[in-house]
């Protein structure tokens, strides 16, 4: 390993934790960059497109990598290995995505027991046959030996809630020229102070959002396909659940410039320690109503709050997990 | 965070009331070693000289820089120990009440928990403490200039008043005249004095004083700004307005009588010779005692209680009708000396100064009084062709257990009072609040009883609540105290507690504009930033719970603070999940 170290290239490494792929596919979406990319770095592990064994990972020395860009979210024991054993191995690690930023969609699991969701993926389900009751193991002895799988944790965690983060690359996924700019932030040593969050605004979605803003009355909320929207006005105006003013701006307004509601995946802004309960606090406070009935009518038209609510930020968010008994 | 304050804490014994349940020395011990206690102290009496003064000698001993007092609300005596660390050189700001009275003692019995709870309290006042901030006190110049609204015996007395100690008022009357309610009343009870000579006097004073400025068929229709710098819009009868600079706004707008026709069974609307104590008063005012065929009657019922103390109109007391109704036993028997008077009451409430007088003197006239039950009315029917009356009066009279027909030519009934239609529109227009009866609501129902929560603007009179003369001129003059105080003062004090958007976060969503009660919140469109101008602000937090990008912050009241608060709570609660 000798040689490597005194190499001008940079070392990185591209993991996944729970996630959906979309975070690496992003990646590869910088297009031609990705080429830069490859002549800029080696890039020493990546399981969707570059072979690597994590027995090579071991090998590594301490801080051998300059750069880890880590998606996903922290669900099982495999997660939190290769998430503590990369940061034991790198400069500089990422939280990429809103996965490993705020828990992401895999988060909205926390809503649930371990019991719960096995019971819905392995036994009360549609797709299972009847009498087909398996549910994993962690080990299982078999007659070539014992089979280990990770184990199930009982909550999705954050990545900074099991390692220490230098940066936060927020988006689901992140844009791709930030991730180019995180590249070569770290190719050129020209990097913000620990902590930050990179490629994003401290200010709310709506303050990059070209839409007209007035005051807000409410008198029934809309999912996006319920009503035919004004393209110039404000979502949430119209009534449609827009997280954009619990949201942190950065990633281009690409949804509502879309006619699409912000879904909130940049997370909260700074001062904000619970982007749901937040997004729950606007919403009440801008219905036409005084009338207490009236308000609860309109509230309980809105399918799922808590998805809407919290669809990126439950496990960064106060209420963390569900703590029904295990 | 902690480590780093000085922190005193005094818990109160209030004499026996906290005492007697809580063991402060028990808290001492357990909060004395938390980290940035410098000192902790138990107390007979904390709010007293010698409780402060042991509070200014541990700042200057022991350098102390945040104080926490474990004692009754900080709604009794946080303005008290305020004082204290302002006198000893502290920001009054760095101070927190543990509420372990009126949160603790006054509602547990079991001495162990109660304790226990008043150490978690006093533990989560000092994980607050440590939090607070210096803040600074704002001030803003008083205009002395007053709205009074309303021109009856209330906003009569104020406007005089005022006006005789050299200050300007504008006087806004919705009718036509002046006088309001009064203006309808002969005499008054319990000494029957001429209602019309109380009055006159006032009017005449207002229309002619040059400092009162009398605008009749007029309202207030927007008041803006805060104490001492409101702005008035009052709009006239040919829909135009005038736009009025003041300082405060007494209201005095008075009440509306029951609707007696909403009782059938009282025959009001229904038979001629039913009518309200209000008509009676314009009958004994013409001097016309008669039916409404023209004879003079024999008999007279007066029906208490109508529409008052009863489960389905009012249930509150409308406090005049009883020493009213024994006020028509005189006028009537005076009027008529061979006419018989029947009083058919719930409970005969003749209190306050001269009320039990009055009664004697009514019973001595032979008044007849007949007692029924409070949700059971009694029932008025025409008489038959051979009785000597016009009506018959049905009632279950409750001490004899009869049921009697009491003969009437003109049944009178006691109508209560109750808050005016429009009050709504004048309670949200001045920024007060109402109870569930539609009353203005003051303050503090004993130490602040004419304040309301919008500084500046003052309550007199029955829309406060059904009162007598005494009481609502009581009520006038003491606002004209709490107006010139404002004004002897020239400036007002504006709260150091107000929310604040960072500019910096703000990101112009508007969430909050529609929100604020005291209308604080504008939009600046060029910067795309909402600011809350912090005199207006009453420190409620609801923007600061809207905003959805957590731009607002409450200052005194930030999250920071209020986790703290509640760590403190949970620090040593077993319970946890």
């Amino acid at each position: 390993m000798a040689e490597t170290v005194e190499k001008k290239k940079l070392q990185i490494a591209i993991y996944w934790g729970a996630a959906c792929g979309g975070c690496d596919v992003a990646i590869l979406d910088t297009d031609a960059f990705i080429l830069d990319v490859a002549a800029l770095a080696d890039i020493r592990l990546w399981p969707l497109a570059v072979d690597g064994k994590y027995a090579d990972v071991e090998a590594m020395e301490d801080d051998e990598l300059d750069l880890v860009l880590f998606n996903g979210a922290v669900r099982n024991s495999e997660n939190q290995k290769i998430a503590e054993l990369l940061r034991r191995k790198t400069k500089v690690m990422v939280a990429m995505g809103s996965c490993a930023h705020i828990g992401g969609i895999p988060g909205l699991a926390n809503e649930f027991s371990r019991d719960e969701i096995f019971n819905r993926a392995y036994l009360d389900n549609p797709s299972i046959e009847e009498g087909n009751v398996v549910l994993p193991v962690a080990e299982k002895k078999v007659a070539a030996g014992t089979l280990e799988i990770p184990h199930f944790h009982r909550a999705v965690r954050r990545l900074s809630d099991v390692v220490e983060v230098e940066y936060f690359l927020p988006g689901c996924p992140p844009a791709p020229d930030q991730i180019k700019a995180v590249l070569l932030a770290v190719a050129t040593g020209n990097l913000p102070p620990a902590g930050s969050v990179v490629g994003a605004s401290d200010r709310a979605l709506c303050d990059e959002c070209g839409r007209s803003k007035d005051e807000k009355k409410v008198t029934r909320f809309f999912r996006p396909w319920q009503i035919i929207q004004d393209p110039e006005k404000c979502l949430l105006e119209q009534g449609i659940l827009c997280a954009g003013s619990v949201t942190r701006a950065g990633c281009g307004v690409r949804c509502p410039d879309s006619g699409m509601p912000c879904r909130g995946c940049y997370g909260p802004p700074p001062n904000v320690m619970d982007q749901g309960a937040k997004f729950i606090s606007a919403i009440s406070s801008i219905v036409e109503s005084r009338d207490a009935g009236e308000i609860e009518r309109v509230l309980g038209e809105i399918p799922d709050v808590m998805g809407y609510a919290y669809r990126f930020g439950l496990p960064a968010s106060i209420l963390q997990r569900s703590t029904r008994s295990q | 965070m902690n480590q780093e304050c000085r922190i005193g804490v005094y818990i109160c014994n209030c004499g026996t009331n906290i005492a007697k349940v809580i063991d402060a020395e028990g808290v001492r011990n357990k909060v004395a070693d938390l980290p940035g206690v410098a000192c902790a102290r138990t107390y007979e009496y904390m709010c007293s000289n010698p409780g402060q003064e042991m509070i200014t000698r541990d700042i200057h001993e022991h350098g102390l820089d945040r104080v926490v007092v474990a004692a009754c609300s900080p709604r009794m005596h946080e303005p008290t120990f305020r004082k204290a660390l302002e006198s000893a050189g502290l920001n009054p700001f760095m101070l927190e009440i543990a509420n372990i009275r009126e949160q603790c003692s006054w509602v547990h019995d079991d001495r162990a928990k109660a304790t226990a709870k008043a150490a978690d309290l006093t533990h989560a006042a000092i994980r607050r403490v440590a939090r607070h901030v210096p803040l600074e006190k704002q001030e803003a110049p008083y205009t002395p200039v007053t709205m009074v609204l309303g021109g009856g015996i209330a906003g009569l007395t104020v406007a005089v008043e005022l006006a005789d100690a050299g200050q300007k008022v504008h006087l806004i009357e919705r009718e036509s005249r002046l006088g309001g309610n009064l203006g309808r009343v002969d005499l008054t009870a319990p000494y029957l004095d001429s209602a019309r000579d109380l009055l006159a006097e006032k009017v005449v004073l207002a229309e002619t004083n040059p400092r009162i400025d009398v605008r009749l068929r007029s309202t207030l229709t927007d008041l803006m700004g805060f104490v001492g710098n409101f702005t008035a819009t009052v709009t006239h009868q040919d829909g135009s307005d005038t736009e009025i600079p003041v300082g405060s706004v007494v209201v005095c707008t008075g009440y509306r009588e029951f609707d007696a026709s909403r009782i059938e069974r009282l025959g009001y609307g229904r038979h001629p010779d039913v009518i309200t104590s209000f008509e009676l008063e314009q009958r004994l005012r013409s001097g016309k005692m008669e039916t409404a065929d023209g004879r003079v009657p024999n008999y007279v019922s007066i029906v208490h209680c109508v529409g008052s103390r009863n489960a389905k109109y009012h249930t509150y007391c409308s406090r005049v009708c009883c020493m009213t109704a024994l006020k028509y036993g005189h006028e009537i028997k005076s009027a008529l000396p061979r006419a018989m008077v029947t009083d058919l009451y719930v409970d005969m409430l003749s209190f306050g100064k001269g009320g039990e007088d009055l009664y004697r003197r009514t019973s001595e006239l032979k008044t007849m009084f007949l007692m029924f039950e409070k949700e059971d009315y009694p029932v008025v029917r025409a008489a038959e062709a051979d009785d000597d009356c016009g009506l018959l009066v049905q009632v279950h009279e409750r001490l004899s257990g009869e049921t009697i027909d009491v003969p009437a030519d003109l049944v009178v009934l006691m109508v209560g009072m109750q808050a005016r239609s429009d009050s709504d529109q004048v309670a949200r227009t001045v920024g007060i609040s109402q109870d569930a009866e539609g009353w203005f609501i003051e303050s503090h129902p004993k130490l602040a009883p004419v304040s309301t929560p919008t500084e500046g603007v003052f309550i007199a009179g029955c829309c406060q609540s059904p009162k007598d003369i005494p009481d609502t001129v009581a009520q006038a003059r003491a606002s004209v105290a709490m107006v010139l105080g404002f004004i002897a003062q020239g400036k007002v004090e504006v709260d150091a507690r107000f929310a604040q958007v960072d500019g910096d976060l703000c990101s112009g969503c508007r969430v909050c504009n529609e929100l604020c009660p005291y209308t604080a919140i504008s939009y600046d469109p060029d910067e795309g930033r909402s600011e809350v101008q912090s005199a207006l602000c009453k420190a409620c937090g609801t923007c600061v719970a809207a905003c959805p990008s957590g731009a607002i912050t409450a200052r005194h009241f930030t999250d920071e603070q209020i986790l703290e608060q509640i760590e403190g709570v949970l620090a040593w609660s077993t319970s946890q999940p």
